[in-house]
C-alpha cells in the first residue's frame, strides 16, 4: 500500500519538476504546433508543390550544336531549355554553370529585367523592388547559389526568387510562410537556421518531454475518482426516471 | 458569493483537459522523438543510393538536342546525362520522359525487367540480393500522391530496402526503407490524418493542438502553487 503511494508521488514530483524545468518549450510546442494547424497549408505553400512553368521549345527555331560553343572548358552538363521565351544551354563547366544562347551561343547573365519576367510568370501583381543577394537569405534557405529576390506588390507580400546562375524560378514566400516560419523555428528549435530538428538541444529536451507526458499519462489515472464521474450518471439517470 | 478557490478550478481545468488529450500527447512526444532522433537524412534514405558521377562528356560525338525536340514536339527540356555509362538525352515531353541514345540519336525503348535489375543494382549502394521486381500500376501506400506505373524493386536487408524506378527512363523515382516507413507512421499520428497523412489543417488536429495549448497553460499555472511548502517552512524556521 505504502509503496504506491511512494511510486504516485515520485510520478508527481517528476512531473512538477520536469513540468518547472521543460514546461515553457512544452508550452512553445503545443502553441506552434497549435499555429501551424491553423496555417492553411496551400496559403503557406513552398512544400514540393510542383514549381514553375514547362514551356515547350519550338520545333522551328534553329538552335547550334552545343559542342561548338567556344571557350567552357570540359562540359559535365548539358541542359536545353527555355528562360522566359527563348531556348538556352545551361552548361555545367569547371567554373560553374554556365548559360549560352541556343540560336547564337553567345553567354546569357541573369539580369534584373531577366528576373523580373521570369518572376512575373508565377505571379500577375506589379512588381515593387527587384534585388541582387549574393547567397540565400532565410527564406531561401534550401537553394545554392546567388539569386534575385522580386517582390510583389500584392496581399500576401509575395516574394519570388530566380537563380542567378540558371534563370530559373526557384520559390515564392508570402507573410502566411514567414509566419509559419517563426513557429516553425519555434517547433525545431533550431533558432539560427530553422531547418534541422536533429540537434542535440532538441533531442535532449525531447527526452524530457516524454518523461513529463508519461508522468502525466501515469497520473490521470490516479488523479480521477469515481466521484469525478458521478455527474455522468446523473445526467444518464435524469432521462430514465423523468 | 464564496470566492473562487484558483488553485482548484485550474487543477480541474488541468486534469480535465489532460484527460481529453493525454494519450494524443503521449504519442505527440513519442513520435516527435522519434523524428529528432533519427537523422532526416536516414530518413530520406541517401545513404541507400550512389550520388550520380560528374564526368565530362565528349560532345562533339554525339548528336545535337535540336533533332530530339524535332522529334518530339512540346518537348520542354533536353538533358544529358548517362544511362548505363551511355550518354542519353532526356526529353521531358508532355507525354512524360523519353530517352535518345545521345551517340546515334535513336529513341531508346522503356526498360526491360532485365534492365531495371542493372539500373537498380548500379543505384543501391548496400550488397543485398534483389528480393522482388515488379511493375505496379497501383500505387502502394509508402508511394504517397505519386502516380504510377513504376518499377518496384526490393532488396535484402533488415530495413527492407525498395528503390522505385520510372518505367519510361530507369531513373531513380524514390527510395524507402523500414525507418522511413517509421517516420511516416510516427508523421501520420503526429499530425492525425489517418488517411492521407498529408492534410496539418484537420480539425481534429486544430481541436487537440488548442486544448493540449489550454492543458499546457494551466499546468504552467499550477507550477506556482507547486513548490510552497518549503519555502513556509524555511520562514517559519528562520
Amino acid at each position: 500500500m505504502k509503496r504506491i503511494r511512494l511510486s504516485t508521488l515520485l510520478f508527481r514530483r517528476i512531473h512538477k519538476w520536469v513540468g518547472l524545468v521543460l514546461g515553457l518549450q512544452f508550452l512553445l510546442w503545443a502553441l506552434s504546433g497549435s499555429v501551424m494547424a491553423l496555417l492553411d497549408k496551400d496559403e503557406v505553400g513552398g512544400h514540393g508543390a510542383a514549381m514553375g512553368h514547362a514551356h515547350p521549345l519550338s520545333a522551328e527555331t534553329t538552335l547550334i550544336d552545343p559542342a561548338g560553343i567556344a571557350g567552357l572548358g570540359p562540359v559535365s552538363g548539358v541542359t536545353l531549355r527555355d528562360l522566359a521565351g527563348r531556348p538556352v544551354y545551361e552548361l555545367n563547366t569547371p567554373n560553374g554553370i554556365r548559360l549560352a544562347d541556343a540560336v547564337d551561343g553567345k553567354a546569357i547573365a541573369i539580369d534584373a529585367d531577366t528576373a523580373r519576367t521570369v518572376a512575373s510568370m508565377m505571379n500577375d501583381a506589379p512588381i515593387r523592388d527587384v534585388r541582387q543577394l549574393a547567397k540565400a537569405n532565410l527564406e531561401a534557405r534550401e537553394h545554392k547559389g546567388a539569386m534575385w529576390r522580386v517582390d510583389f506588390a500584392d496581399a500576401a507580400n509575395s516574394s519570388a526568387y530566380v537563380s542567378a546562375e540558371t534563370g530559373r524560378f526557384l520559390v515564392m514566400r508570402g507573410d502566411t510562410w514567414r509566419t509559419w516560419d517563426f513557429f516553425w523555428m519555434l517547433h525545431n528549435m533550431d533558432y539560427v537556421n530553422r531547418t534541422s530538428f536533429n540537434h542535440p538541444f532538441i533531442i535532449f529536451v525531447g527526452f524530457g518531454a516524454l518523461w513529463l507526458s508519461g508522468t502525466g499519462f501515469y497520473l490521470l489515472f490516479k488523479s480521477f475518482s469515481r466521484a469525478d464521474f458521478r455527474w455522468l450518471r446523473r445526467r444518464r439517470a435524469r432521462p430514465a426516471s423523468a | 458569493m464564496a470566492k473562487i478557490r484558483w488553485p482548484l478550478v485550474v487543477r480541474r481545468t488541468h486534469k480535465w483537459l489532460a484527460l481529453l488529450v493525454g494519450l494524443q500527447v503521449v504519442l505527440w512526444t513519442l513520435t516527435g522523438f522519434y523524428m529528432v532522433v533519427i537523422h532526416i537524412d536516414t530518413i530520406h534514405g541517401d545513404h541507400l543510393v550512389r550520388a550520380p558521377v560528374v564526368q565530362p562528356y565528349d560532345l562533339a560525338a554525339l548528336t545535337p538536342p535540336s533533332r530530339i525536340v524535332a522529334a518530339e514536339p512540346g518537348t520542354s527540356e533536353v538533358r544529358l546525362q548517362r544511362r548505363l555509362d551511355r550518354p542519353v538525352w532526356r526529353a521531358e515531353t508532355p507525354a512524360g520522359p523519353v530517352l535518345y541514345d545521345a551517340a546515334s540519336g535513336t529513341r531508346l525503348a522503356p526498360p526491360t525487367e532485365q534492365e531495371i535489375r542493372a539500373l537498380a543494382r548500379r543505384i543501391y549502394t548496400g550488397d543485398g540480393a534483389i528480393v522482388a521486381v515488379r511493375l505496379l500500376t497501383t500505387a502502394p501506400q509508402e508511394m504517397q500522391a505519386r502516380k504510377p506505373p513504376y518499377w518496384q524493386v526490393e532488396f535484402a536487408g533488415w530495413n527492407r530496402p525498395t528503390l522505385y524506378l520510372s518505367p519510361q527512363t530507369g531513373e531513380l523515382l524514390s527510395r524507402r526503407h523500414a525507418l522511413w516507413r517509421g517516420f511516416d507512421f510516427a508523421w501520420m499520428l503526429h499530425i492525425m490524418d489517418y488517411d492521407e497523412r498529408s492534410d496539418v489543417n484537420n480539425p481534429l488536429l486544430r481541436v487537440a493542438t488548442w486544448s493540449t495549448f489550454a492543458m499546457a497553460i494551466s499546468g504552467a499555472w499550477l507550477l506556482i502553487w507547486s513548490f510552497p511548502r518549503r519555502k513556509k517552512k524555511k520562514k517559519t524556521a528562520a
